[in-house]
């Protein structure tokens, strides 16, 4: 009797195994992207400093036998190389951001693509929070089930209030920004005014002066 | 040992629950990102902000069209010009979305997009898998409202992106432009003085004058 309960609790746990493994591969997270036979397609993230990128891409077809390759180029704000690879189906990079600023990952498709037609990419981009590595944490503190799920939602509202915080220094830049520009506008018109009285002043004065010198006046 | 093991599996197939992308992509005419959703009745939400706009010179800008498709090729949302807008509905099945940025200008726009499949387990899921208890429901529930505050915090900071993109150029508009009408002011005085010296110079007729 012991046996077969056991045997049963075996059973759910390759079930449960297999679908989760089912899950991820068939389904994977992120969006996909279709590329156009010849050209780049790029898309881009504004990310601040010391920010985790952990990215996925897989090329999908149809039929399994003759995966079309692309090739993909992810570069920094000024223009460092971040990961670059030719001619692959599928791949994936991790960084830590060093720079504020945008982050471009090119596509295009590479010289090994038959019936020229267009290539379905699956791009999984992950930044921050959702980059978080939770199995590893599971295992060092060996906490599991429900336990865990809360622990994902503490980090999450600990990402919600870091957003916060960088949204209001943000926007603290914004304003200085703002209240500087007005100050400008309003000091340049006033000294543009003054310049254009002085500038006729100097001009009456010295054509005075010039019909004085030719005995006109 | 076994019933742990099935918590951290059932843990791990959480994990599968709640997809995010957060992107930019430049839309030159029409742009199309897939979006693939599990479950039938995931609310699937969003939020899209066009960032870049070159055209600084005439303040209302008709914006970009977005258009949601579901597999079976009926449109389930449209948004038509607007600069930035948030989307949520109810996906009527399973399978691959489109999501369609249409730009009918011929100036390229940066669109910053935010896309949330959110699944919450009802009561047939809790029939079907043992394993399933009335708190998932509401750790899901509790999940999906904490997305939703990310997903507003992520359409803020596209919003001030686009703003502080708008304070550049209006910062650089004034210096720029008071510096070339200084200038100018200059310039077009001093060819004034000597135009009419030239009037009154002795080469041309003096006595016209």
């Amino acid at each position: 009797m012991g046996m077969r309960a056991n045997v049963r609790r075996e059973l759910v746990l390759q079930l449960l195994l297999t679908l989760w493994i089912w899950g991820t591969v068939r389904v994977s997270e992120g969006i996909w992207l279709n590329l156009p036979a010849s050209g780049t397609k790029c898309v881009s993230e504004e990310l601040h400093t010391n920010v985790v990128v952990l990215a996925d891409y897989v090329v999908v077809s149809e039929d399994n036998s003759r995966l079309p390759t692309i090739s993909i180029k992810v570069t920094s704000p000024y223009g460092n190389n971040l990961h670059q690879k030719e001619n692959v189906t599928h791949g994936q990079f991790a960084f830590t951001t060093q720079e504020a600023g945008n982050y471009l990952a090119c596509f295009w498709v590479g010289g090994d693509n038959q019936g020229g037609g267009d290539v379905s990419v699956n791009l999984d981009w992950k930044t921050g929070i959702a980059a978080k590595d939770w199995e590893s944490v599971a295992r060092k503190e060996k906490i599991e089930g429900v336990e865990l799920e809360l622990r994902k939602l503490e980090g999450a509202v600990e990402a919600i209030h870091e957003n916060l915080l960088y949204l209001k220094s943000r926007e603290a830049e914004l304003r200085t920004v703002s209240e500087t520009t007005n100050t400008r506008v309003a000091w340049f018109s006033i000294m543009s005014l003054g310049l254009c009285i002085v500038v006729s002043v100097l001009q009456l004065w010295y054509l005075k002066s010039f019909f004085r010198k030719k005995k006109l006046i | 040992m076994e019933r742990r093991q099935i918590y951290v599996v059932a843990a791990l197939l959480f994990t599968l629950i709640g997809r995010i992308s957060s992107l930019s992509v430049t839309v030159n005419d029409v742009e199309c990102v897939y979006e693939y959703v599990l479950y039938e009745g995931d609310t699937v939400s969003g939020n899209f902000v066009v960032v870049d706009h070159d055209i600084f010179w005439s303040s209302d800008h008709p914006g970009i069209d977005l258009t949601v498709t579901s597999p079976l090729d009926n449109v389930v949302h449209t948004v038509k010009g607007t600069s930035g807008d948030k989307f949520e509905f109810k996906a009527p099945r399973s399978g691959m979305y489109k999501f369609c940025f249409h730009n009918p200008y011929s100036t390229p726009e940066t669109v910053s997009f935010y896309i949330h499949v959110g699944h919450i387990p009802n009561e047939h899921d809790l029939a079907k898998d043992e394993h399933l208890n009335p708190i998932n429901v509401k750790i899901a529930e509790l999940r999906e409202a904490l997305e939703s505050v990310t997903a507003e915090q992520k359409y803020l900071k596209a919003r001030d992106a686009r703003h502080r993109r708008t304070n550049e150029s209006t910062r650089k508009r004034v210096i720029g432009y008071t510096v070339g009408e200084y200038i100018l002011l200059a310039i077009v005085s001093i060819l004034q003085v000597v135009y009419i010296r030239r009037l009154f110079s002795k080469s041309v007729a003096y006595n016209r004058v």
